[in-house]
């Protein structure tokens, strides 16, 4: 009660738990599609209360938009019934315990979140800091790779160290605009088709 | 005072998001459904974010960026919800899904039924 | 230490949690639709509000991406449910 930000964010994960156990349970495959839509968005909340503002974002477009469609897009080619069967599969139950349980020893060896002597803020991160802030509009000519240009520290990270990683994420941003034309381009026509369709029936 | 009408508008705001949540859960028939996610949604959207711009633009870190996001956003949702839950019914009235009347209750439950095994 | 933003902020939950159950329950593949797009509103809000509770800008800029995310989401799914096709 303390820290209301912890209060939502505990409630939030239950949400995307419960969510995500509804979407494991239920045999109406586009309603499970569904149901990861809205383990997404929660996922999304979560993200962005972590600080991690830009997997948030991918979260947001990716997890939300462009996988429904995906899996839209797969239910076209089949049915949208589950098989009727076991629902049980030990095999699997034993993979998904045995990763889970490295995943969690692994992070044992993490630093604390916010560990002044973790190796990524001794390292990396006081290099960038010195070469951004506090650079800009210097008057004498300084050696760094961005020329006094970038102004944000977060934008020189992204444009100039993360080139790479910026651009792919570009072209995943590309793939979401072209699933929205995709999605709204014949929705019209095949509408009117379907009305007039079933002005014949009638 | 501005900072209660703010804490009044937002409250209230939730109120109705809170209570349009319970009308889709409590409504017996899917058209009936509708009216709580297009109306109270929409006016209970309306009220926080205006309640939250009022607070933005009276604190002390209030800038003006903020206020125009939240404002676009407002507008935004203005318009999707109502579009949206225009959409849905649209599609399910062409399905073919009938409004529940009453009349016929054992017949609809019966159809309510169907449609929960083979949907 | 619980203002107005906290109680909103727990009642947009609790609404979003009824939402999920009547996502949940169905029956018809529209109620299912229609509590999605009732939880992708709530979700914006929601962002706004913790965005607010958190004094952070940047959760304004994602609750922008929502909204049009989740109405594009929506106008998805009903193309699917009614032609059993996408594109």
């Amino acid at each position: 009660m303390s820290d209301p930000v912890l209060l939502i964010n505990v409630l939030l994960l239950l949400l995307a738990i419960g969510a995500a156990l509804a979407a494991m349970w239920t045999r109406d495959l586009l309603g499970a599609v569904m149901l990861m839509g809205i383990y997404s968005l929660l996922l999304a909340i979560e993200w962005a209360n972590l600080f991690a503002m830009d997997v948030s974002y991918t979260e947001a477009a990716v997890g939300a938009g462009a996988s429904t469609i995906l899996l839209l897009t797969a239910l076209t080619r089949t049915g949208t019934r589950e098989k009727a069967g076991p629902n049980f599969h030990p095999t699997a139950l034993l993979t998904v315990l045995v990763t889970g349980a490295v995943l969690i020893y692994g992070t044992s060896d993490l630093p604390r979140f916010g560990d002044p002597l973790a190796p990524a803020t001794v390292h990396v991160a006081p290099e960038y800091i010195t070469q951004t802030v506090g650079k800009v509009g210097a008057t004498e000519a300084t050696e760094n790779d961005f020329g006094d240009h970038v102004p944000n520290a977060v934008t020189a990270v992204l444009a100039s160290y993360r080139g790479y990683d910026t651009m792919f994420e570009t072209a995943v941003i590309f793939t979401a605009g072209v699933c929205v034309i995709i999605i709204l381009r014949p929705l019209a026509g095949s509408a009117r088709r379907r009305t007039a369709g079933s002005k014949e029936d009638a | 005072m501005l900072e209660y009408v703010a804490d009044a508008l937002m409250i209230l705001g939730g109120f109705f998001a809170f209570s349009g949540s319970l009308g889709i859960l409590r409504l017996p028939d899917f058209y009936s459904r509708l009216h709580p996610s297009g109306t109270s949604d929409t006016l209970g959207q309306l009220l926080i974010l205006g309640g939250l711009s009022l607070k933005v633009i009276f604190d002390s870190s209030g800038d003006g960026l903020s206020v125009g996001k939240l404002v676009a956003i407002s507008l935004l949702l203005f318009v999707t919800t109502p579009a949206s839950t225009h959409a849905i019914s649209r599609v399910a009235q062409l399905s073919g899904l009938k409004p529940w009347t009453g009349a016929d209750s054992k017949e609809a439950d019966f159809s309510q039924k169907e449609e929960d095994t083979n949907e | 230490m619980l203002n107005a933003e906290l109680i909103t902020a727990l009642l947009v939950i609790g609404g979003a949690f009824l939402a999920l159950l009547r996502a949940v329950k169905g029956p018809t593949t529209f109620d299912r639709v229609l509590a999605v797009n009732v939880f992708g509103t709530k979700t914006v809000v929601l962002l706004a509000l913790l965005g607010y509770i958190g004094d952070r800008t940047g959760f304004l800029d994602i609750a922008v991406l929502y909204a049009l995310v989740n109405f594009l989401g929506t106008i998805a799914l009903l193309k699917f449910v009614e032609t059993r096709r996408l594109g």
